[in-house]
């Protein structure tokens, strides 16, 4: 687990829009896992997607404050596996959520204490989704602990 | 054989002699030797290792507070509501002890200092604890050790850092979890 600092905007900058990336696969994942939930696990799916859709809003701000243009969403994203009932969509939810935490994970590694704090708090909300979608928790979210 | 006995003779000679023509030729040893002064005593530890110890104090703290509620629990046991929160709370307890495992793994300290590699939880756990332990102030604890992670970790270097916000996220899930059983 050999980290370094990821020093000024030149490397804060490159981490941001790694967790716009995850964002952006998030929101197009939630919107095929959406169309095999109905009742309450649709509703949770439907709120977890607007919250993604206000994250990247969050993180494009971000990246423009720093001088930089956000990356931009691309059209289509390879699903890691089929999805074709509730069970498939709900561990979609739980793999996508994986995949911003540990975005979200590599914003904390950088020099800048606010970002830091940032991807710190954010990657408690994905986590905490990542749990109910799972229905466990874990003991290191975004984290390769051997 | 007969060579160790002069060869030791010296070498007391020279660690009882050595501060002593150092004090009367006006100089420290740290102005002779370049590295750290070995006559200084130990150097302060530094600010990972202050933090980290901190860190492990506060996680023991929380594994004592579930195994306070588990063994409460086990008193009880004839009661379901009980059962039913020892079987929930046991397997958070079990991440808690993964927390500090990783935790107590990054700690190196210099010989001499308290020793964290030894589990003070062992001999907590033998103790009869708090009267019961509810739900809510596991919930209220979690959150904290969430807050006070995110606190700690803007100084910390990038790979604890990161072991923190990890751990933080993981109490914030378990704080959820925890509001959603509604077991008291």
């Amino acid at each position: 687990m050999a980290v370094t600092t990821v020093t000024g905007v030149e490397g804060t900058v490159p981490a941001l829009q790694a967790a716009l990336a995850a964002e952006n696969a998030a929101i197009f994942g939630y919107g095929v896992a959406g169309a095999h939930l109905t009742g309450s696990g649709l509703a949770a799916a439907e709120q977890d997607w607007t919250r993604h859709n206000e994250a990247r809003d969050t993180l494009a701000a971000m990246i423009r404050r720093l001088g930089a243009a956000p990356a931009a969403t691309r059209a289509f994203y390879q699903l890691p596996f089929r999805v074709h009932d509730a069970a498939s969509a709900m561990a979609l939810a739980a793999y996508l959520e994986d995949g911003v935490t540990k975005a979200y994970l590599g914003l904390v590694a950088v020099s800048d204490e606010r970002v830091r704090r940032f991807g710190a708090l954010a990657m408690q909300g994905t986590a905490q989704r990542a749990a109910f979608w799972r229905g466990s928790t874990q003991a290191f979210p975004g984290l390769s602990v051997p | 054989m007969p060579d160790i006995v002069p060869r030791r003779r010296i070498l007391l000679a020279s660690a009882t002699t050595l501060p002593l023509l150092l004090a009367t030729a006006g100089c420290r040893s740290s102005d002779v030797f370049a590295g750290p002064d070995p006559l200084a005593g130990r150097p302060p530890l530094g600010h990972n290792v202050l933090t980290l110890q901190a860190v492990i104090a506060a996680e023991e703290n929380l594994i004592r507070l579930y195994q306070g509620a588990i063994n409460g629990d086990s008193r009880t046991a004839t009661r379901e509501p009980q059962q039913a929160r020892s079987r929930m709370l046991r397997p958070l307890l079990a991440q808690h002890e993964q927390h500090l495992a990783q935790l107590r793994a990054r700690l190196i300290e210099p010989p001499g200092q308290t020793d964290y590699t030894t589990g003070p939880t062992a001999s907590a756990a033998a103790s009869p604890g708090p009267a019961r332990v509810t739900t809510a102030q596991l919930r209220a604890a979690e959150r904290a050790s969430a807050g006070d992670l995110v606190q700690r970790l803007a100084t910390m270097e990038p790979a604890l850092a990161q072991l923190f916000a990890s751990i933080a996220a993981s109490d914030a899930t378990h704080a959820t979890a925890l509001a959603a059983k509604g077991l008291g």
